[in-house]
């Protein structure tokens, strides 16, 4: 028995050792780090989509998760010392629409339809007007690449033909920073500066159907800008790390590909669509029933008027104050279906303005990457990431996203600017582009756990998404008239 | 919305994989202390009552009736270290959790070299249950599968050096999966299932110290029913019944054991596992009838055992050792079913309390290899390293007649 007392306690020993000596240690791989480099100040530049604007908004709760905020907090995890990155934070619901004086911002309004719109709520209030010094988010809402330099006073940009509140919300004391976005980047004396400009000076003309403006900025004039731009800036801060992200094809964006499949799928058999080509304000002169190679886009903008196709209605006359009909024009007749009563041109992006948007975008891309190398800045080719993700999606973590409107979850409610998830996955973009050219290791942005949209289209009678009237004139203001 | 109908179709199938993926890494070859303490190195001698999952013939060289009533306790401990798409090597820790399987067995001599019995055990189990935010959510956050087989079991004694066994199966099981789904909301999927399988088994000792044990189970198509209910409600995600039908795959032991002397004896078994009947997986949605496939690419795969026993006294000293090798390859695995190959070592002993009460008590540590994925299917886009290892604690009582 003395052996088996021996064997059990030679047994319990084995025991204990394996039970105590198993603990999972961590793999070697990545190890956050700037690889010796000190980045004690990050300034981002740019305009709505570096702002955090989305679902047609300036809020608190979006600002939270604006790309260039979420780039600042890897860049802590990377050990830098940004510290705390400080925004034009205005409080939710957001900034007012500038025709009701009612937040913006889109919402969820009715699960019948679905409604998607502006609650009416009061808007919000700017939060963040202690700060003594710019703020480290210059992104402007509706911000041209002219901007960037322009010293003229903010409180005239308020005013038409601009009509932007939004630049005296975001370059405050003009007089003790500077009047420029240039000027007030440039006294923050950043290590590392992002600039992404130039959207709104093709994205302006494609939201409004070709309409307002009826052409992009000229390609000689963006590159004249955005080399004078980038130039001075990197003149001005001959040490600091600049990125710039280059523009994506506006065409592939839920705002033009939302309606026109579900007017399609609408459109009874032997009818075509009636619509206005480039600059047309009578009878149609274009037709299309979405087969051929390069159909229409549709405007989401178009929402609350294509659930009126078919029948004679005047709606588009009287919510834009025509004070009479133009000229060969029928509201008695079949809206959209018949040749007298057609499709909006600001409704619509036909195939020569699709054409010429493309051109715009290619040749600002190509004056971007130029302009970028001779700076020694480094480029986000976002262009070619959404290329891919209208093609095959986007998956990370079991998550597999879309450019489709709401249910791909890249974007926001406004079909435009991106959702929290969104802007997660641009932040990436831009974390991987500065890890490949200044060899650092910023971790990425965990898209997994930002907010998700939270609420889907239906499934409802209605197959279009019912957005109110006037829901958009916060993002014509946007990219208006300049 | 036939998009958003699609994430929501998505969302299940990955569900409806987990509970496929469960039953490979999971699936439980621990059903006895006796045969967990020697590496389950068990299906040539299969000398107790739980030669009714080990080998059914080892019930004809059994002259009692026995009883024989179990359970092993699991302890888990898992970790993920990623995803390296985002560039970090973050750990995220598995909720710590304990299983009990458990096995009653009950053989009864019918009449001269026929044997009859019947076992309740749970070859298919366990979980997985990670933090409920954690980076890899909206793939899985848990799964809880449990599986009942009932096998009524005849054995045959043809001779002194022959005998043969067979075993019906009927299966019952319940899986509980949840995970994110779009919109911030979070889907659950309770299903039911039922089927039927069949096991045989021989055994033969051409010399006397020699045993060779051949065991065989079937694959069980299980058919699987159920809902997904997603909070909150969303109305386009198509929550509601689902159906699908789960193969289990079938499963082979080939045993020699050697009985050195008297006092010692050791074994060593080569375990199949047909994993490869799982290429494709396809689910119904009875709401409208509408199918999803997608591919799983399991691969056949290999259990080695050796064990031993040596009697002391009253008491019995076991050890063991097996290698499993993993059926899933490196595309495919995920946080649903964090597989590796894996190395067990068992150790434990048997007392005889007296002529007809006996106690065995087993212990199996089992380590993971450690696997780094940098290639997973775009579905899953989750690579990074996972490692793993398990204590089980298994006790059973034995009444012999």
């Amino acid at each position: 028995m003395k052996v088996t007392k021996y064997g059990i306690v030679a047994l319990a020993v084995a025991i204990a050792l394996l039970y105590g000596g198993c603990k999972n240690t961590a793999p070697s791989g990545p190890v956050a780090g700037l690889g010796g480099a000190t980045v004690g100040k990050y300034v981002s530049i740019g305009n709505s989509l570096t702002a955090g604007y989305q679902s047609n908004g300036l809020f608190a709760s979006g600002q939270a998760y604006s790309y260039p905020n979420l780039i600042a907090g890897q860049l802590l995890v990377a050990g830098s010392n940004v510290g705390t990155f400080q925004q034009p934070l205005y409080s939710d619901p957001g900034t007012p629409d500038p025709v009701t004086g009612k937040a913006s911002r889109y919402e969820l309004i009715s699960w019948a339809g679905p409604v998607i719109g502006p609650r009416g709520l009061n808007p919000g209030s700017p939060v963040n007007l202690t700060l003594p010094r710019p703020y480290d988010n210059l992104g402007v809402p509706g911000a041209v690449i002219f901007d960037f330099l322009d010293s003229t006073d903010v409180s005239l940009k308020a005013q038409p033909p601009r009509s932007n509140p939004l630049f005296a919300l975001i370059l405050r004391s003009q007089a003790a920073f500077g009047k420029s976005i240039f000027q007030q980047a440039v006294a923050l004396h950043p290590d590392l500066v992002t600039f992404w400009l130039g959207n709104n000076d093709v994205l302006g003309f494609a939201t409004s159907g070709g309409v307002s403006p009826s052409s992009p900025t000229s390609t000689a004039i963006f590159t004249g800008l955005y080399t004078q731009a980038l130039g001075t800036l990197h003149a001005a801060l001959p040490n600091a790390k600049i990125v710039v992200a280059n523009i994506p094809d506006v065409t592939a964006i839920p705002f033009f590909t939302t309606l026109g499949p579900k007017i399609k799928a609408e459109i009874p058999a032997g009818l075509v669509l009636q619509y206005q080509k480039h600059g047309t304000t009578g009878v149609a002169d274009g037709t299309t029933n979405f087969t051929e190679a390069n159909p229409p886009l549709i405007c989401l903008t178009g929402s609350p008027y294509a659930s009126l196709l078919g029948h004679p209605t005047g709606k588009w006359y009287r919510d834009h104050s025509y004070p009479a009909l133009p000229a060969g024009i029928d509201t008695n007749q079949a809206f959209g279906f018949d040749p007298r009563n057609p499709w909006p041109d600001a409704l619509v992006l036909d195939a020569s303005e699709q054409a010429t948007a493309s051109a715009s975008v290619q040749a600002f891309n190509s004056a971007i990457a130029s302009v970028a190398a001779a700076n020694h800045a480094a480029v986000v080719d976002i262009n070619g990431f959404f290329n891919r993700i209208k093609l095959s999606g986007y998956q990370t973590s079991g998550i597999s996203f879309t450019a489709d409107y709401v249910s791909g979850g890249i974007f926001s409610f406004d079909g435009v600017h991106p959702s929290d998830q969104g802007a997660g996955i641009i932040a990436n973009q831009y974390i991987l582009a500065m890890n490949a050219a200044f060899g650092w290791s910023i971790p990425l942005v965990n898209v997994a756990a930002l907010p998700a949209l939270t609420v889907p289209l239906s499934k409802g009678s209605n197959v279009y998404p019912v957005i109110p009237d006037g829901a958009f004139s916060e993002l014509n203001m946007l990219w208006g008239a300049r | 919305m036939t998009r958003v109908r699609q994430i929501g179709e998505s969302v299940l199938l990955t569900l409806i994989l987990a509970s496929v993926a469960l039953a490979g890494g999971f699936q439980l070859n621990e059903h006895g202390a006796s045969a967990i303490s020697q590496g389950g190195a068990f299906a040539a001698r299969a000398s107790d009552a739980s030669a009714i999952y080990y080998n059914p013939a080892g019930l004809g060289f059994q002259s009692n009736g026995s009883i024989m009533l179990g359970a092993t306790g699991i302890d888990p401990t898992i970790s993920f270290y990623g995803p390296l798409q985002n560039n970090t090597n973050a750990e995220t820790k598995m909720n710590s959790q304990f299983f009990t399987p458990i096995n009653g067995y009950v053989v009864y001599p019918v009449m001269d070299r026929l044997m009859a019995g019947v076992g309740v055990y749970n070859a298919y189990g366990l979980g997985t249950d990670w933090p409920a935010d954690w980076s890899g959510k909206n793939i899985i956050t848990k799964v809880d599968l449990k599986t009942f087989w009932l096998t009524p079991t005849l054995a045959y004694r043809i001779s002194d050096e022959l005998s043969v066994g067979v075993g019906v199966s009927y299966v019952s099981g319940t899986v509980l999966l949840e995970k994110a789904a779009p919109f911030d909301s979070r889907v659950t999927l309770d299903m039911n299932a039922h089927g039927w399988g069949f096991d045989g088994g021989i055994d033969y000792k051409p010399l006397p110290r020699l045993t060779v044990g051949l065991s065989y189970r079937s694959k069980v198509k299980v058919d699987a029913s159920g809902s997904a209910g997603f909070v909150p409600l969303i109305p386009v995600l198509p929550g509601g019944g689902v159906t699908t039908t789960i193969t289990l795959p079938a499963t082979g032991y080939a045993g020699v054991a050697y009985k050195f002397s008297d006092v010692l004896s050791l074994e060593a078994d080569y375990q199949y596992i047909g994993w490869s009947s799982y290429q494709n997986l396809t689910f119904t949605f009875t709401k409208d009838g509408s199918t999803q496939s997608a591919p799983k690419n399991y691969n056949d795969t290999y259990i080695l055992r050796v064990g031993g026993e040596y009697l002391m006294g009253c008491m019995k000293l076991r050890a063991g050792y097996y290698f499993d090798h993993t059926p899933v390859s490196d595309p495919y695995v995920d946080p649903l079913l964090p597989d590796a190959s894996r190395h067990g070592l068992s150790a434990g002993i048997g007392v005889n309390i007296t002529n007809h009460l006996s106690v065995d008590a087993g212990y199996l540590f089992i380590k993971f290899l450690d696997r780094t994925v940098t290639n997973t299917i775009a579905a899953t886009s989750f690579d990074g390293t996972y490692k793993s290892y398990a204590n089980l604690f298994s006790l059973d009582l034995g009444y012999s007649l």
